[in-house]
């Protein structure tokens, strides 16, 4: 009997829009606050997310449905967005990826985090998690938002998995400060 | 307070929740969280960390997902229409591949075959070699050629 994922897998091979439109519906919200989480902003976000789609569209065969879709999906919409930021010429083409997220140009939007707080606690990590460094913030959001295992991330930031949970460590450390000497 | 210690295992709490931690040290963890209240404040505050970054609802905007299929229908609409003229010219490319040898092979039946009725004709049954040899043209080998031309052109 064929799995989720290999359904999935087969749609894609098939080119089959009832299973894209599925699965627009299904991972829509996710795929934003991931790009959201990369980028450390909300505008041009939903270009990304298009692009992304189409992609998914295009080379959906590469999936194989031995794993889960959406770590598969996060990778496709991190190419993208890379491939978006190395656009402008600022940008020279050695530059690695770390870097080139580190310097996206500053966005005179509010922080994407500010507005989307829903709890006091999210209150106070907005301005934190604004200003993490985007691997750190990346590695957090993956693995606490996203609930992906570390070996799963480590497949989409393309790094080994004892550099993923480095990551993570310093990450916490970074944002356990506006908590600390406090009750809860 | 030994700091140390502590530290040991606080780096266990953060494997913890990174998911990288062994059965082993997680029981040893808990052992050690049981009595120790540094420890439990760390784990408290990790807690609360690992909560807040739960807490963002980012809004999508309520257009994007009809502009993303659109786009996609669009797209699936192309890679279809595009599809007919694919298979149009694969199949034109293996009937250019194929025409050549079956052709050749055509030929090389005709004459072989003109030329074995004329042998039996004139050796084995001995009739006339003149006549054999005009009735094999014009039975056997022009429309032999004739037809093997045509399915040339019809291919």
């Amino acid at each position: 009997m064929e799995s989720d994922t290999e359904r999935i897998a087969h749609g894609l091979r098939q080119k089959n829009v009832a299973v894209l439109e599925k699965l627009v519906e299904e991972y829509q919200y996710r795929l934003v606050r991931y790009l959201v989480s990369l980028l450390g902003r909300r505008d041009g976000v939903d270009d990304l997310v298009q692009e992304t789609w189409l992609r998914v569209l295009e080379r959906g065969a590469s999936y194989d449905g031995r794993s889960r879709f959406e770590p598969w999906l996060f990778r496709v919409a991190r190419n993208i967005a890379l491939d978006a930021m190395r656009k402008p010429p600022m940008f020279s083409l050695d530059s690695d990826e770390e870097d080139i997220f580190r310097s996206s140009p500053a966005s005179s939007e509010p922080s994407p985090y500010a507005l989307a707080a829903r709890t006091q606690d999210a209150e106070r990590l907005a301005h934190s998690l604004e200003a993490l460094e985007t691997a750190f913030r990346e590695a957090l959001m993956l693995r606490f938002q996203e609930d992906l295992s570390l070996q799963e991330i480590s497949a989409i930031v393309r790094a080994p998995v004892s550099t993923v949970a480095s990551r993570i460590y310093r990450g916490l450390a970074m944002l356990r400060p506006q908590f600390e000497g406090e009750p809860e | 307070m030994n700091l140390n210690l502590h530290e040991g295992f606080q780096r266990l709490i953060d494997e913890t929740l990174a998911g990288t931690i062994s059965a082993e040290k997680q029981k040893s963890l808990r052992e050690h969280l049981s009595t120790c209240v540094p420890c439990q404040e760390y784990l408290s505050v990790s807690n609360r960390v690992i909560a807040g970054l739960s807490g963002f609802s980012f809004e999508v905007n309520p257009a994007l997902n009809a502009k993303v299929l659109a786009a996609l229908r669009l797209q699936a609409r192309q890679v279809s229409s595009a599809q007919p003229h694919r298979l149009q010219l694969m199949r034109q490319r293996i009937v250019e591949y194929k025409v050549g040898p079956a052709f050749a092979v055509a030929l090389l039946l005709s004459i072989v075959g003109s030329a074995s009725v004329y042998e039996v004709a004139t050796h084995l049954l001995h009739f006339d070699k003149e006549q054999v040899r005009t009735d094999v043209l014009i039975f056997w080998l022009l429309p032999s050629l004739c037809a093997t031309f045509m399915s040339a052109r019809h291919a």
